[in-house]
């Protein structure tokens, strides 16, 4: 597998940019598709967000000044760019964020692309309770299981932060399973 | 007795204490959670494959775009600015209420100000302004040397040293 470091200088080379690109989304295409998929639950909306954040990468890695690792960059640019997606939606929709997420919540069951049982389906509910940095820090701990330190990276919050967020959520995802 | 509590002979690894509450989470966080490990979601067969080739085709799209409509940006700000003047004299045609000193721009109120002879003598104006709060840079709109300040004062003050500048310094 390619370095990172000569990742990043082929990609800011126009001579070998299209090439890295292709090397760029091949590698890092599921990961990032799996993390935006957990915040915006439906396939079609992934998908449209996958794209827009692989665009806004190709669009200003020449500024990427490597101060922090290039998946950590990549991820932020996929958070904000599903967190901004939700918000816009909601906007046209003229509904506020949480009723846009019982919606979606609501469709899983009829989704094609959810395969998950009852029990997968609750936990999903549960995880929509949870306040947004919270569920962030949950989908990227327990389904996609991300190293504290990669996430501590990513959302720019102390390891000993993420891991009482973690802890925090873990019981409120049980209790609300208990009580339903 | 004193000396006694005082020199504690017991040790602490190092880092211990700072390493503690991330122990302590790490521990509570290994607790079984008995839930599925697999969210469910999944993707149509063969999404990945191609996902490369759209995003491609999605930035020479974009390019494409640019090349066809080169003078796009200048249409649009012109398009911005029409439409701002449209707003602002209809606004102004509709706008038969009364006007109130809210209404007035802060330059306006400068501009009549500078131009009108006010009518107050320095001690009312010294009432209304606070005086105390003020320094001399938020009265002048450009700031100037010390140096102009001498000769200002050379060309218009006939003798210069009845100003006892000395005294000051």
């Amino acid at each position: 597998m390619i370095a990172e470091s000569d990742l990043v200088s082929q990609l800011k080379d126009s001579n070998t940019q299209s090439k890295a690109f292709e090397v760029l989304v091949n590698t890092y295409k599921q990961r990032l598709y799996w993390h935006i998929r957990g915040i915006v639950l439906n396939h079609d909306d992934a998908d449209d967000v996958l794209q827009n954040t692989f665009i806004k990468i190709y669009k200003n890695i020449i500024g990427f000044k490597g101060e922090s690792k290039l998946y950590s960059w990549m991820y932020r640019i996929a958070t904000n760019e599903a967190l901004s997606f939700l918000k816009k939606k909601s906007k046209k929709q003229g509904i506020s964020n949480e009723e846009l997420q019982n919606q979606a919540l609501d469709n899983l069951q009829a989704d094609v692309y959810f395969e998950g049982d009852e029990i997968q389906l609750k936990l999903q509910k549960a995880i929509a309770t949870l306040p947004e940095k919270q569920k962030l820090i949950f989908n990227m701990k327990y389904f996609q299981e991300l190293k504290y330190e990669e996430i501590s990276d990513i959302l720019e919050t102390s390891v000993g932060g993420l891991k009482a967020s973690y802890h925090l959520a873990t019981k409120k995802i049980e209790a609300y399973l208990k009580d339903d | 007795m004193e000396d006694l509590n005082k020199n504690n002979p017991f040790k602490t690894p190092e880092g211990y204490f700072e390493n503690f509450t991330d122990g302590l989470m790490d521990k509570l966080n290994e607790e079984k959670f008995n839930l599925p490990k697999v969210d469910g979601f999944v993707v149509p067969d063969d999404y990945f494959d191609d996902l490369h080739k759209i995003i491609q085709g999605k930035l020479s799209e974009e390019t494409k775009v640019v090349q066809l409509h080169p003078y796009r940006k200048y249409y649009l700000a012109a398009a911005s600015i029409a439409a701002i003047a449209v707003i602002f004299l209809g606004f102004n045609w509709n706008n038969t209420g009364e006007i109130t000193f809210e209404d007035l721009a802060n330059i306006d109120i400068e501009n009549y100000f500078e131009s009108n002879d006010l009518g107050l003598t320095t001690y009312e104006i010294a009432e209304v302004l606070p005086i105390d709060e003020l320094e001399i840079n938020d009265i002048l709109e450009n700031q100037f040397d010390e140096e102009n300040v001498i000769d200002y004062l050379n060309d218009n003050v006939d003798d210069i040293e009845d100003l006892n500048l000395e005294d000051y310094e």
